[in-house]
């Protein structure tokens, strides 16, 4: 037997009995972020593939989405703050150390740009759209032609909002669920993921709906693998990740994380797919609401469940 | 620091004095003190421990913190600069030893060996009013120091030194 109790009776407020720090600020960013990253990742890939004008939901109509997306999770993430008045603190040094600094300032690069690429859509999606001044209208033609330069940045700046989301949890070696180094490329996908899905939402050509609907289905197969790689590997480890992935197998977050997340969020959509792909008629809304509520269901219990998970000395 | 487990009665003197000198919010507290039993009865081990954060030499904290407002002092202290932490909880996170909370007013708060004593040349508020003197606080790069003595005949431990953060509290035991 092994008992450990506080003698003195420590009850730090969101501390004790189980750390409870973040709520749901953080896994509604991770979300929204790895959303953003996701649609402007595909917006700019089919850019430097010069298909822009085969793909205009991927391009145009849903990068619209971003630059809204971005302002609630820079919001969220500005609600998650205890200390607000200080926030411009995180944009006075670069610590490279640090993966919450890396995220502050791909945010600060990506908002603005995503606000550029969609904004140089909105002429060509409002007819009567009429820009105030000159000098606004010729930095639209201006970014209109650089558009395949500004797909390279924003490539390089989705895949690092993208893998942050996830990386931001995995820096954090005192929680064992969090502190594993697949957590980066699992978000990156997820967040691909919903990307696809809402491109394939809003899509109302039938080529294009069918490509992203087959690569969705392919970064679903991704994600599946890598979360069964993660399990793996947490059985593999040590006491506390054996403990960790107990939470998931067996224990509290086992009916939440299996049934809502991965059979009601990832295979069930990936059937739909399938189904589609095959020739059935499913409403596209159908698996690209899954998906979504998929993502963010994740990211809700991972933050969750990752919190509860602790070293025991 | 080192705390000589084998002399500690788990007073609570520690908690309550570090509470009165660093006017510590009520409700919260930098260090407390555990109690872990070993064994089945009627064989069983107590252990009692003063628990506080370890200043750890590779802190997580420091690496996490985005603003560079967690920082390690001069001397190895870790402390954080109020007005520079902006709440983001990224150390809370970080933190194996749960040694750091959500000050009321916002900004991260945690034990700091009462650096304001230490610069003084005085001991930590704890170290001071421990009634058994079961701490030992000073420099352990200076092999003539009290507790680099007591080190180099005592066998000791840290907690959890499997999270890499090479904790500098040690427990004699």
């Amino acid at each position: 037997m092994k008992e450990e109790l506080f003698l003195s009776g420590r009850m730090n407020p969101n501390i004790d009995p189980y750390l409870n720090i973040w709520h749901w600020q953080i896994p509604l960013y991770l979300f929204l972020g790895g959303l953003a990253a996701g649609i402007l990742f595909f917006a700019a890939l089919y850019t430097i593939r010069g298909k822009a004008h085969l793909m205009p939901a991927t391009v145009k109509w849903a990068t619209f989405l971003v630059p809204a997306a971005l302002v609630l999770g820079l919001i969220s993430l500005f609600l998650d703050l205890k200390h607000k008045p200080f926030f411009w603190q995180l944009y006075t040094t670069i610590r490279f150390e640090s993966p919450m600094s890396w995220g502050a300032w791909v945010l600060m690069l990506v908002t603005p740009l995503s606000f550029i690429w969609s904004a140089s859509y909105l002429r060509e999606t409002v007819p009567s759209w009429k820009w105030r001044y000159r000098w606004l209208e010729s930095f639209e033609s201006w970014v209109i032609k650089n558009r395949p330069g500004l797909s390279w940045a924003m490539i390089v700046l989705a895949v690092i909002l993208g893998i942050y989301t996830g990386i931001l949890l995995s820096a954090f070696n005192a929680r064992p669920l969090w502190n594993a180094s697949i957590l980066g490329p699992l978000f990156l996908v997820s967040g691909l993921s919903t990307g696809a899905a809402v491109i394939m939402w809003l899509s109302k050509d039938p080529a294009e709906r069918k490509l992203m609907s087959k690569i969705d289905l392919m970064l679903i197969g991704i994600e599946l693998f890598l979360i069964v790689h993660l399990f793996m590997g947490f059985l593999a480890s040590t006491a506390v990740q054996i403990d960790a992935a107990g939470l998931f197998l067996g224990g509290q977050f086992t009916l939440g994380f299996w049934v809502f997340v991965v059979l009601l969020g990832i295979i069930v959509p990936g059937i739909l797919e399938i189904m589609e792909i095959r020739g059935y008629h499913i409403p596209v809304a159908v698996p690209a609401i899954l998906i979504l509520y998929g993502g963010l269901l994740f990211r809700f219990i991972m933050v969750e469940a990752g919190q509860i998970t602790r070293y025991l000395y | 620091m080192a705390i000589d487990v084998k002399k500690c009665v788990g007073c609570s003197d520690c908690v309550v004095a570090c509470q009165v000198e660093n006017n510590v919010h009520h409700g919260y507290c930098r260090d407390w003190v555990t109690e872990t039993i070993n064994g089945t009865y009627p064989q069983l081990e107590t252990e009692i421990r003063s628990e506080r954060c370890n200043h750890c030499d590779n802190a997580p904290c420091v690496r996490c913190c985005p603003t560079g407002a967690s920082h390690i002092a001069d001397g190895g202290i870790v402390l954080v600069t109020a007005r520079k932490c902006i709440g983001c909880g990224a150390c809370i996170q970080s933190c194996p030893y749960d040694a750091r909370y959500s000050h009321p007013d916002g900004h991260v708060d945690k034990c700091t060996f009462c650096a304001h004593r230490v610069e003084a040349g005085q001991q930590p508020a704890c170290v001071a009013v421990c009634p058994t003197s079961c701490m030992y606080f000073g420099d352990i790069d200076n092999p003539y120091s009290d507790i680099s003595q007591i080190m180099k005949v005592r066998k000791w431990k840290v907690l959890a030194p499997e999270a890499g953060t090479r904790p500098q509290i040690f427990y004699l035991l």
